[in-house]
C-alpha cells in the first residue's frame, strides 16, 4: 500500500525542507506522458499536416486530421495524458477548431516547465507566472485582431477556408467554406445575434458521388425513402405536411388483450373492422387536406402496416416512416408545424406547408427532399456526399470545424492572422515583457514565450521546410515590425499572411492559449497519484 | 499451561506497544500523504480510480482525497472520519484537522518513547487545548455590528479559503460570487438554495451568479418558450396510461372495434389526468417522470409549458425555491400548493439550452454557473466553491473572525508554552509537545511553498513574542508579514473545530492499547 510505504522515511521537521524524491518523479512522469501525447498529434498540425489512421477496438477504421478525434480515440490511460485529451475536448466545445494547436502548445509549455523545474523553481511560482503570461498573451492577441462585420462575407469565407485547408477535404475548401458561412448566417436569430446554436444545422451524410456534390439545402432532407410498399406517390407539389406521433395500424392497448374468435363469421367481421378502423383514420387525415405524412418511429407497435400503406397510397398521401423522436424538434421547427399525437387532434392548422416534397435518387440510394417551405424556421440542412464512408466522416468533421469557426466569428467578431504569425508575435512581445519583470517570474514568462514558437516551427516542419531557418527569419521580420508576417506554406516562404487570406477567428487563438495554460498549471500542481476505489 | 484459543481463526490481536505503534504509523502516514496539499502553495493530487473506466479526479480538497482512499489501518480511519465530520460541520479545514491530529500523534509517540504514560499525555493535551481555545477567544474580532466591515471580513475569509484552491487566480471574482450568494441566504445555512451548475467551455472567469433557478432541461415541443407570472405545478407522476398492476390481467374482447374502444379509453384516461392538471390553473408543469407525446401535445394545446424527466434533485430544489410542493395526485386542486415565479424563459449557456426561472418565491435562492476548461477543472472548482460557501454561511452565524496564515497557531503555541512553564509534573512535557504540534502547521505551509521553514518559523516566533502582533507567513513574498494588512482571515468556528476535533481524535487513538482484527466473514463455497 502506497500510503504506508510513503511514511517510512519519517522526517523530522528540520529535514523536511528537502523536496521529496518521489514527488519529483511523479511530476516528471506526468509531464513526459502529456508530452508524448502532444508529440503524437504534432504532425497533423497545419495545412500540410499529415493524417492519422486509427483502427478502433471493434475493427472500425478512421482517417482524420482532427486533433480532438485522434485523441478521443487513442484511449490513453495515464492520468496526465488523459487531461490533455480532455483539454482538446474543451477546445472543441469552446471554439470547435484549433484542437490540435491547443495540445501542441500545452506540450511545448510542459517541455519548458521541465527545465524550469530542474532549475529548482517552485511549481506554484511557475504556475502563477504562466497564468500572468497567458493573460498578457490574450491582451496582445486582442490588440492584434481586426474587427469584422457579419456582412463581410468574404472575410468569413477566408477564415472558414483557413480551417478547412488543413483537412483531408482541403481541395474542396472553395465549395465548403461558403457553404459553412451561408448555413451559419442563415440560422442567426436577429433577436439574439451573438448566439448560434449549431444544432439548428443538420448534417446529412449520404454515400455516393464526391465531396463536390455536397450541397446546402434550404429545407429538409431525410436520409430515407418514401414508402413504396403499395405504390404511393413519391413526389408531391404544394405539400401539406403532418408530423404525427401516433400509428396508423390496428389498435393496441397498453393492457394485455386478446380477441376471442369463436366462429368463422366472426373472423371475417374482425378483418373488416380492422380495415374500417384504418380507413376511418385515413379519411380523417385526408379531410384536412394533408398529403405528406412524417411518422415517428414507434417501439411499441408498427408505425404503419401494409394495409394502411395501401390505403394511404390510394388516398395519394406520401409517407415517410421511422422518423427518430430526437429529430422531431428540428423538423417541426423547420416546417413551422406542430407534432400531432392523436388522430382526434388532426387539424389543418397543425400542418406545415411546402412547395415540393420529392424523392430524389442519388446513385443507388434515395433521399427525400422538402423544399420551398412556407414560413421556414431558422434551420439549415447540409447534405454531405463522398465516395466512401471514411471521406464522408472526415468531411463532416471538417465541416463541423468550419461551422464552429464561423460561429466563433459570429459571437466574437474579430479576426486574426494565421500561419504562425500571432504566435511568433506573442513570443516576441512576451519575450520583451519578460525583461521588465523581476525575479523568477521573468524567467518563467520567457520560457512561455519560447514555448509558443512551437507553432510556426511545427508548421514549417510539417510543410517540409527548414524549421530553424523559417523561425529565425520570421522572428527577424516581426522584430522589424511586420506583425502579420507568417509562413506561407504553399509558397514555402514568409509573406504577409493577411494578404494571403489566411485568417482565423480571435476566439480560437485566445482560447487555445488560455486553455492550454490552464491545463499545464493543473498538471504542474500535481505531486501524487493516489489509487482509489 | 496452554492457553486455549480465544479468538477465531484468522482474527488477529495486537497488544500494548505494538498496537500503539500500528496506530501511530497509520495516522502519520495519512498525515504525510495529505500535508502537501496544505496552504496556498499546496499541491494537488490525482486520484486514479481502479474501478471501471479508470476515471481520474484532480483535487486539493483534503476530505475528497481521504474519502476515496483504501485504508486498512484503524487509526487512519479515525482520522478520515474526523475530516469527514469537519467537512459536514464547517466545510473547510479538512486538511488542517488531519495534519494537526497527525502532528499531535507524532509528538505523542516521542513522549511515549520517553516513558510517559498515555493518560498523562492525554490530560496534558486536554489542558493545552483548553488553553489554546481561550487564547483564540481573547483574540477574535467580531464585526457583527458593522455591516460594511463584516462584509469585508467575509470577502477576506472567502479569498483565504479559495487561495489554496484551483480558483486562486480568480479568487476575487469567486469570493465575490460566494459572498453574494451567502448574503442572499440571510443567515440560513441551507446551502441547498444555492445551486451550482457546471458547464464546460469558456474559462473560470466567465462563471457568474444568477438570481433564480436554472433547470438543465428542455421545454416540450410547440409550447411557449417564455412565461410571465408563472404558476408552477411540480409533480412526480407517471403520465402514461394507468395500468392494472395485477400480473396477468388481460382483456378479452370479441371484435376489433372493442380493442379500439379500450385504446380510446386509455387515451381518455390520460386526457382526464391532463385536464385535472390543467384545472389547477397552472401555466407550467414540471414532472419528474416522462411526459409522453400525447399529453405533451395536450399541454401544448392548452398553452402550458411542460418539462419532462427533470431529475430528482432538480424538482426537489425547484419545489423548494418556488414555494410549491411536489404533487402526485391531482383530485383536489385546493390542497396542492403551487409554486410561483415571475418569468420562465429559455437561455443559452455555452452550447446548451437551459430553462431559467427568475423572480422565484424564495428570494434566497440563486444559481452559480461555473464555466471552465474541462470537467476536472469544473469538479474541482465546485468543491472549492462549496468549501467557501460552507465557511461563509457558518461565519454569518458565528461572526467571530481570526487572522490566518499561521497566525492563530502561533498565538496558541505561545499561550500553551506559557502554560507548560507554569504546570508542574510530567504533564508539562505533553503541553509543550502540543505547542510543537501547533507550530508544525505554519512549518508545513512554509515547506509547501518551498521556503526555508526553520528560518521563517523562528522569525515568526520572535515576532509573536511582542503583544498584539499580527505576524503570519506571507507565502507570496516568502517572508513574515502582517496578516491584517494582507487581508488573510479565517473563521473562528473553523479553527475551533480544527483544534477540538484534532485533539479529540489524537486522544482517542492514544487511548488504544489493543487492536483486535476480526476474522473476515467466510464466503461460502465460491471457489
Amino acid at each position: 500500500m502506497a500510503a504506508v510505504s510513503a511514511a517510512q522515511p519519517r522526517a523530522s521537521k528540520t529535514e523536511s525542507y528537502v523536496d521529496n524524491k518521489r514527488k519529483e518523479d511523479i511530476r516528471q512522469s506526468n509531464i513526459n506522458a502529456a508530452r508524448s501525447v502532444a508529440d503524437a498529434v504534432r504532425t497533423s498540425l497545419g495545412p500540410k499536416g499529415m493524417d492519422k489512421m486509427i483502427s478502433t477496438a471493434n475493427g472500425e477504421v478512421i482517417i482524420t486530421n482532427d486533433g480532438a478525434t485522434i485523441l478521443n480515440k487513442m484511449e490513453v490511460l495515464q492520468p496526465a495524458a488523459k487531461m490533455l485529451v480532455e483539454l482538446s475536448k474543451s477546445q472543441d466545445a469552446a471554439a470547435g477548431d484549433g484542437t490540435t494547436t491547443v495540445v501542441v502548445i500545452a506540450g511545448a509549455i510542459l517541455k519548458q516547465c521541465l527545465s524550469l523545474l530542474s532549475h529548482g523553481i517552485h511549481p506554484t511560482v511557475i504556475s502563477d507566472s504562466l497564468h500572468k503570461a497567458s493573460t498578457k498573451a490574450v491582451d496582445v492577441l486582442t490588440a492584434m485582431a481586426v474587427p469584422l462585420e457579419l456582412s463581410d462575407r468574404e472575410s468569413l469565407i477566408k477564415s472558414a477556408s483557413t480551417s478547412l485547408n488543413s483537412k483531408v477535404v482541403s481541395q474542396y475548401s472553395t465549395l465548403l467554406a461558403p457553404l459553412a458561412v451561408d448555413s451559419v448566417l442563415s440560422v442567426v436569430d436577429p433577436e439574439k445575434p451573438d448566439m448560434v446554436d449549431l444544432r439548428d444545422i443538420k448534417i446529412v451524410k449520404k454515400l455516393g458521388g464526391t465531396v463536390d456534390d455536397t450541397q446546402l439545402v434550404k429545407g429538409l432532407v431525410f436520409d430515407k425513402k418514401a414508402s413504396h410498399a403499395a405504390g404511393g406517390p413519391t413526389r408531391m407539389e404544394n405539400a401539406k405536411i403532418a408530423v404525427i406521433q401516433f400509428q396508423i395500424s390496428p389498435p393496441k392497448t397498453d393492457i394485455e388483450q386478446s380477441i376471442v374468435v369463436s366462429d368463422y363469421t366472426q373472423m371475417d367481421r374482425i378483418l373488416k373492422e380492422e380495415r374500417n378502423y384504418i380507413l376511418g383514420m385515413i379519411k380523417k387525415i385526408k379531410a384536412t387536406g394533408c398529403n405528406v405524412l412524417l411518422i415517428q418511429k414507434s417501439i411499441l407497435r408498427d408505425a404503419v402496416t401494409d394495409l394502411s400503406l395501401h390505403y394511404l397510397a390510394k388516398a395519394k398521401i406520401m409517407v415517410i416512416k421511422d422518423v427518430e423522436r430526437d429529430d422531431i424538434e428540428f423538423i417541426t421547427k423547420t416546417l413551422n408545424c406542430l407534432p400531432i399525437a392523436n388522430i382526434e387532434h388532426f387539424r389543418a392548422e397543425k400542418l406545415g406547408h411546402a412547395d415540393l416534397v420529392e424523392e430524389v435518387s442519388l446513385g443507388d440510394a434515395k433521399i427525400v427532399k422538402v423544399t420551398g417551405i412556407k414560413d421556414m424556421g431558422r434551420t439549415t440542412t447540409v447534405l454531405v456526399r463522398g465516395s466512401n464512408q471514411l471521406v464522408i466522416d472526415e468531411a463532416e468533421r471538417s465541416l463541423h470545424d468550419a461551422l464552429c469557426v464561423v460561429r466563433c466569428l459570429v459571437s466574437k467578431r474579430f479576426l486574426i492572422a494565421g500561419g504562425g504569425a500571432p504566435e511568433i508575435e506573442l513570443s516576441r512581445q512576451l519575450g520583451a515583457w519578460s525583461k521588465v519583470l523581476h525575479g523568477m517570474e521573468g524567467y518563467c514568462v520567457r520560457s512561455f514565450a519560447e514555448a509558443l514558437e512551437v507553432i510556426p516551427y511545427t508548421l514549417a516542419e510539417n510543410a517540409g521546410l527548414n524549421p530553424i531557418a523559417i523561425v529565425t527569419e520570421l522572428r527577424n521580420r516581426h522584430a522589424q515590425g511586420e506583425i502579420n508576417a507568417g509562413i506561407n506554406v504553399r509558397k514555402g516562404q514568409i509573406t504577409n499572411i493577411l494578404e494571403e487570406n489566411v485568417v482565423q477567428p480571435l476566439l480560437v487563438s485566445t482560447s487555445a492559449i488560455s486553455l492550454a495554460t490552464e491545463c499545464v498549471r493543473m498538471i504542474l500542481k500535481i505531486d501524487d497519484i493516489v489509487n482509489v476505489r | 499451561m496452554a492457553i486455549e484459543k480465544i479468538l477465531k481463526d484468522d482474527a488477529t490481536e495486537e497488544k500494548g506497544e505494538r498496537a500503539r505503534m500500528a496506530s501511530f504509523v497509520g495516522a502519520i502516514a495519512i498525515t504525510d500523504l495529505i500535508k502537501t496539499t496544505l496552504g496556498p502553495k499546496g499541491m494537488d493530487k490525482i486520484l486514479q480510480s481502479t474501478g471501471r473506466g479508470h476515471g481520474i479526479t484532480v483535487t486539493n480538497d483534503g476530505a475528497t482525497i481521504l474519502k476515496s482512499l483504501h485504508i486498512d489501518n484503524p487509526a487512519a480511519k479515525v482520522l478520515i472520519d474526523i475530516s469527514k465530520v469537519q467537512d459536514d460541520e464547517v466545510g473547510d479545514g479538512t486538511t488542517s484537522v488531519v495534519v494537526l491530529a497527525g502532528e499531535l500523534l507524532r509528538e505523542a509517540e516521542k513522549l511515549v518513547a520517553a516513558k510517559i504514560h498515555p493518560m498523562t499525555i492525554i490530560s496534558g493535551y486536554r489542558m493545552a487545548a483548553e488553553c489554546a481555545r481561550s487564547a483564540l477567544l481573547q483574540r477574535v474580532v467580531d464585526n457583527k455590528e458593522n455591516a460594511e466591515k463584516f462584509k469585508s471580513d467575509l470577502m477576506k475569509i472567502a479569498m483565504t479559503t479559495l487561495s489554496s484552491k484551483i480558483l486562486s487566480q480568480d479568487k476575487e471574482h469567486f469570493a465575490q460570487l460566494a459572498v453574494d450568494a451567502v448574503m442572499r441566504l440571510k443567515g440560513s445555512t441551507n446551502l441547498e438554495a444555492i445551486q451550482i451548475i457546471k458547464k464546460p467551455g469558456g474559462s473560470l472567469k466567465d462563471s457568474f451568479l444568477d438570481e433564480g433557478f436554472i433547470l438543465d432541461k428542455k421545454i416540450g415541443l410547440g409550447q411557449p418558450k417564455r412565461i410571465e407570472n408563472a404558476k408552477i405545478l411540480v409533480a412526480n407522476t407517471a403520465m402514461d396510461t394507468d395500468k392494472v398492476k395485477i400480473y396477468g390481467a388481460r382483456v378479452r374482447v370479441d371484435s376489433m372495434s372493442k380493442v379500439a374502444e379500450i385504446e380510446g379509453a386509455e387515451k381518455e384516461k390520460m386526457r382526464e389526468k391532463v385536464q385535472k392538471i390543467i384545472a389547477h390553473g397552472i401555466n407550467c408543469f414540471v414532472n419528474r417522470q416522462l411526459i409522453y407525446n400525447f399529453p405533451e401535445e395536450l399541454f401544448a394545446d392548452a398553452g402550458i409549458l411542460a418539462i419532462e424527466h427533470a431529475d430528482f434533485d432538480g424538482i426537489e430544489r425547484l419545489a423548494l425555491v418556488t414555494g410549491g410542493e411536489i404533487a402526485s395526485t391531482f383530485d383536489n386542486p385546493e390542497s396542492v400548493k403551487l409554486g410561483h415565479c415571475k418569468v420562465i424563459e429559455e437561455i443559452m449557456i455555452g452550447e446548451d439550452k437551459l430553462i431559467h426561472f427568475s423572480g422565484v418565491e424564495m428570494g434566497q435562492a440563486c444559481t452559480i454557473v461555473l464555466r471552465g476548461a474541462s470537467h476536472h477543472v469544473l469538479d474541482e472548482a465546485e468543491r472549492s466553491l462549496h468549501d467557501a460557501l460552507c465557511v461563509l454561511s457558518q461565519t454569518v452565524n458565528d461572526t467571530r473572525v481570526l487572522l490566518g496564515g499561521g497566525w492563530p497557531e502561533m498565538i496558541m503555541a505561545k499561550e500553551v508554552d506559557e502554560l507548560a512553564r507554569k504546570t508542574p509534573g510530567k504533564k508539562s512535557h505533553a503541553i509543550e509537545a502540543f505547542s510543537r504540534a501547533l507550530v508544525a502547521i505554519p512549518t508545513i505551509i512554509a515547506d509547501n511553498a518551498g521556503l526555508d521553514s526553520a528560518d521563517l518559523v523562528a522569525q515568526l516566533r520572535a515576532a509573536h513574542h511582542k503583544e498584539g502582533c499580527n505576524a503570519g507567513i506571507d507565502v507570496i513574498s516568502g517572508s513574515v508579514g502582517d496578516m491584517a494588512e494582507l487581508g488573510i482571515s479565517e473563521s473562528f468556528k473553523v479553527k475551533q473545530a480544527v483544534l477540538l476535533s484534532a485533539t479529540e481524535a489524537a486522544e482517542m487513538i492514544l487511548r488504544v492499547d489493543e487492536i483486535i482484527t476480526c476474522a473476515p466473514r467466510q464466503r461460502e463455497d465460491r471457489m
